[in-house]
């Protein structure tokens, strides 16, 4: 039998919720630039959220524990980096390279992954991300190895006749918002089409979504591939945003940051990641201050989230609505 | 028997390792008709059921539906063959309302919307609408909107058959539909049995054979993984095998 | 390619082994019986190797951490399991996961400020510091006999407590069916939590072992927990035999490809897991998918 998904999704999100997500998502990260303790702090949250909303889109709605997403985010960041520093190509197309080079990625880790079912596939995409992770640390002719990928400043953005200048920080803050809420509307989109109830429908129960007559293993690929797309976009954008690439973007940490971003916020609910992606970031902003060690404070939260707060802030208190409707 | 055939096994086994679960079972179902396959525990109903409904892909034989051959195909591809099973022990969608859980099997035997990535639900009425006849024909339309974990346990079994009717299956396999219910309910299942056997074509899976009894149109008997007889009711209760390795141990079991 | 070097390789690869051995197995005891994969098991063998280094600087006998530590470790996975795991039984595969992962976070970051961030050094035992020199074969440092030895010898005494004994029986029925043990009247609970205790001693002990060898930094159990993982996929979970074989096979794979192709000798384990999902991702020893 399949075992029990691990985020318990508030069944039937109110309507109004569902509609007004996007929008309101939306307008809160519009605003975020002065609402937020640092512009840094900002552009982290529309990055990393986007990256555990991508992870989610996995783990929340098709049930399926990764832990190898840092290989899509760095194979996205990796991807626009080479293109810009090494093949000259045009930021635009570098973001489209760092997409695709995720989207490969995530079809062929996922197509290995997917055959190993249950608790087996957590290990396998962990490790299959490790080994990216050392690929990437051999091959540093292109990815410039332990010392990360450098080079790839982009001070000026192309489009048509006008030319935005990427070093003010608030016109790279809303270019970058600007990308991340055409993903946000694009996931929208699918997890409110027939494939959205699809993949919640082999979270819930995958032998019975099988004997329904879905092709898991298929849904499951391209809800693979679609997640690595989404994680690849928020890979390019860190990558331009930093104008560097460190190459523990791919390591097992990056991979573990997804986990407990979406955890926190509400795995399974579409705002949830980038909630969980503030809280997370909050922490780190607020410790870092006054400690190296910030992230013990930072596993001792995850581990009280694990065991007092399973649904995370945001899956709380949707749950908490739905109990008072009841 | 002159009613057409929908499905037939022919030669049909199954060998897990050395262990051999079902051998050689030649049976042929027909077409708008109730049928009922018993057997006592260890039978090899389970195995049976398993192999019509693609669960699990025979070692040897046949299956025949519509006249092709569909032994080994992946289970998803019987469901939209248009065989649809339920499950003994209750299997559903346990954090989706009951609308959902119905509505998303209509979903997976309907082509054009079944992947879909990019209209919305909504766009597809028709498996709503289709949803709710389907609630409203097992009695749970007013249980529409609650998540099937929140159910009653009768419910959940109403909804578990639901789940299979949805797609208008060709053939509807149910296994153990009564199972761990208490008297009332498995009258009310019963009777929920020959509404929907009067206009469809049904297998069902039984540990207890006196149920069956007044209530199918063909009866197959398996006993140790064999196939020990098949037939009508009265020439299964005439059939001196039967009477000696089924009746004898249904008295004094559970029959 | 001379055949010393290749035997010296070989012999570093059943070394190395040994150390994937014993990770693999505690881990692979864990899941079979709580159906937990510990995402904290690479924490584990790191706080092994350094609850070593402080055994060795209060005590200076190497012998005595060998047998303090995975008692001292085992004790702490035994106060995880009762406080931190236990909660979470009957809440799907996926909650303990998580839990031993932020966990992992935690004894990473503590050892990091007892110990500090930088690399430790860890010397060989001096009685284990020689080794022997086989004429046409080549040297062998005695230290890894010795690892080699001791991993044999645990895998020998987890057999006869596992197929002779009274507690193996109702670990290998309770691995098959946890239900089995309350009908008998047993209490699975501290089945569990010894099991638990037994794992975490086990990854402490290869840390230990391991640390002469392999550097001792608080990053040391990430590589490792991977490295366990690659095994236990490819020997097939809850396999002891699949454990053993599978850790040697790794360790040799990993020293040989070293021996060639240096660059490659961590892509090579990668390479033999792919392989091994593509056509039998069950494992090599594994029991079948479902789980």
């Amino acid at each position: 039998m399949s075992a029990p998904a691990a985020a318990p999704l508030p069944a039937d999100q109110p309507a109004l919720l569902l509609r007004w997500r996007l929008p309101l998502l939306a307008a809160v990260l519009a605003t975020l630039p002065w609402i937020a303790p640092s512009q840094a702090l900002a552009v982290n949250i529309l990055i990393y959220g986007l990256y555990a909303t991508g992870f989610n889109l996995l783990f929340g709605y098709t049930g399926l524990l990764s832990f190898g997403h840092a290989a899509f985010l760095g194979a996205g960041a990796y991807g626009t980096g080479i293109a810009l520093a090494r093949l000259g190509i045009g930021w635009f197309g570098a973001i489209a390279i760092g997409v695709a080079a995720s989207g490969v990625l995530a079809v062929l880790i996922g197509a290995l992954s997917i055959r190993s079912r249950g608790i087996y596939f957590s290990m396998v995409t962990l490790a299959l991300a490790q080994l990216v992770y050392y690929i990437a640390f051999q091959a540093d002719d292109w990815t410039g190895g332990e010392n990360g990928l450098r080079g790839l400043t982009v001070s000026r953005l192309r489009v048509g006749p006008f030319a935005l200048d990427f070093l003010n920080p608030v016109v790279k803050y809303y270019v970058i918002f600007g990308f991340v809420v055409a993903a946000l509307w694009a996931l929208s989109r699918v997890l409110n089409a027939p494939f959205g109830a699809a993949i919640e429908a082999i979270r819930e129960n995958e032998g019975r979504a099988l004997a329904c007559g879905f092709d898991v293993r298929r849904m499951k690929l391209v809800a693979f591939a679609l997640s690595g797309l989404v994680c690849g976009l928020a890979g390019a954008l860190d990558a331009l945003h930093l104008s560097i690439v460190p190459i523990d973007t791919l390591y097992y940490q990056t991979s573990g940051l997804a986990v407990m971003m979406a955890l926190l916020g509400g795995a399974g609910t579409f705002l949830g990641p980038f909630i969980g992606a503030a809280i997370f970031l909050l922490i780190e902003d607020t410790f870092s201050l006054w400690t190296s060690h910030w992230q013990l404070f930072v596993g001792a939260i995850f581990i009280l989230a694990v065991l007092f707060l399973p649904r995370g802030v945001w899956g709380s208190l949707i749950a908490w609505h739905q109990g008072r409707r009841a | 028997m002159t009613a057409e055939t929908i499905l037939a096994a022919e030669g049909l086994g199954k060998r897990y390792g050395g262990f051999v679960a079902l051998a050689d079972v030649s049976v042929a179902f027909a077409r708008g008709r109730l049928t009922a396959i018993i057997g006592p525990n260890g039978a090899g109903k389970s195995t049976f059921f398993a192999l019509l409904s693609g669960a699990a892909a025979p070692s040897s034989g046949r299956i025949r539906f519509d006249g092709a051959d569909i032994a080994g195909q992946a289970q998803f591809r019987f469901a939209r063959l248009g065989i649809a099973r339920s499950y003994q022990i209750t299997s559903l969608f346990p954090q989706l309302t009951a609308h959902e859980n119905v509505r998303l099997a209509c979903q997976a035997v309907d082509a054009a919307a079944r992947g879909g990535l990019w209209r919305s639900r909504a766009h597809y009425p028709a498996l709503a609408e289709a949803a709710d006849a389907t609630l409203a024909l097992v009695g749970l339309l007013d249980r529409r909107s609650r998540p099937a974990a929140r159910l009653a346990h009768g419910e959940q079994r109403a909804l578990e058959i639901a789940v299979a009717l949805a797609g208008r299956p060709k053939l509807l396999l149910l296994d153990e539909p009564t199972a761990g219910m208490s008297p009332e309910e498995t009258k009310e299942m019963m009777d929920l049995i020959a509404r929907l056997a009067a206009e469809r074509t049904v297998l069902l899976v039984e540990h207890k054979m006196k149920m069956v009894m007044g209530l199918a149109d063909q009866i197959v008997v398996l006993h140790h993984g064999r196939l020990l007889a098949s037939g009508a009711p009265d020439d299964i209760r005439a059939h001196p095998e039967v009477r000696r390795v089924y009746l004898g141990e249904g008295r004094s079991g559970r029959g | 390619m001379q055949l010393d070097l290749i035997a010296v390789q070989l012999f570093t690869g059943v070394a190395l082994g040994a150390v994937f051995v014993l990770l693999s197995i505690g881990l692979s005891v864990i899941f079979g019986m709580l159906g937990v994969v510990n995402f904290a098991h690479g924490a584990f063998y790191m706080t092994g190797a350094y609850a070593g280094v402080f055994c060795l600087a209060v005590t200076g006998n190497f012998w005595f951490a060998l047998a303090a530590v995975p008692l001292l470790i085992g004790a702490l996975g035994l106060g995880v399991e009762r406080f931190l795991i236990r909660p979470l039984y009957g809440r799907g595969p996926d909650y303990p996961l998580l839990l031993t992962f932020g966990l992992g976070y935690v004894l990473v970051e503590a050892v990091r400020i007892l110990f500090g961030t930088d690399g430790m050094p860890f010397d060989t035992p001096s009685l284990l510091a020689g080794g022997i020199d086989i004429e046409g074969l080549g040297y062998f440092p005695a230290y890894r006999l010795f690892v080699i030895a001791v991993t044999a010898l645990i895998l020998l005494l987890l057999w006869l407590l596992l197929e002779r004994t009274r507690y193996g029986l109702i670990i290998r029925a309770g691995a098959r069916d946890p239900e089995i043990l309350s009908i008998l009247g047993l209490d699975i609970a501290r089945v569990w939590l010894l099991v638990f205790g037994l794992g975490t001693g086990l990854a402490a002990l290869a840390g230990l072992l391991a640390a002469p060898m392999r550097s001792v930094n608080p990053e040391m159990g990430v590589a490792v927990l991977v490295e366990a993982f690659v095994v236990t996929v490819i020997g097939g979970m809850g396999s002891l035999l699949g454990g053993a074989i599978a850790g040697l096979l790794v360790g040799i794979v990993v020293s040989l490809t070293a021996l060639w192709m240096p660059q490659m000798s961590t892509i090579s384990m990668f390479a033999l897991m792919t392989l091994v999902l593509l056509i039998r991702p069950q494992g090599l020893f594994g029991r079948g998918l479902s789980r």
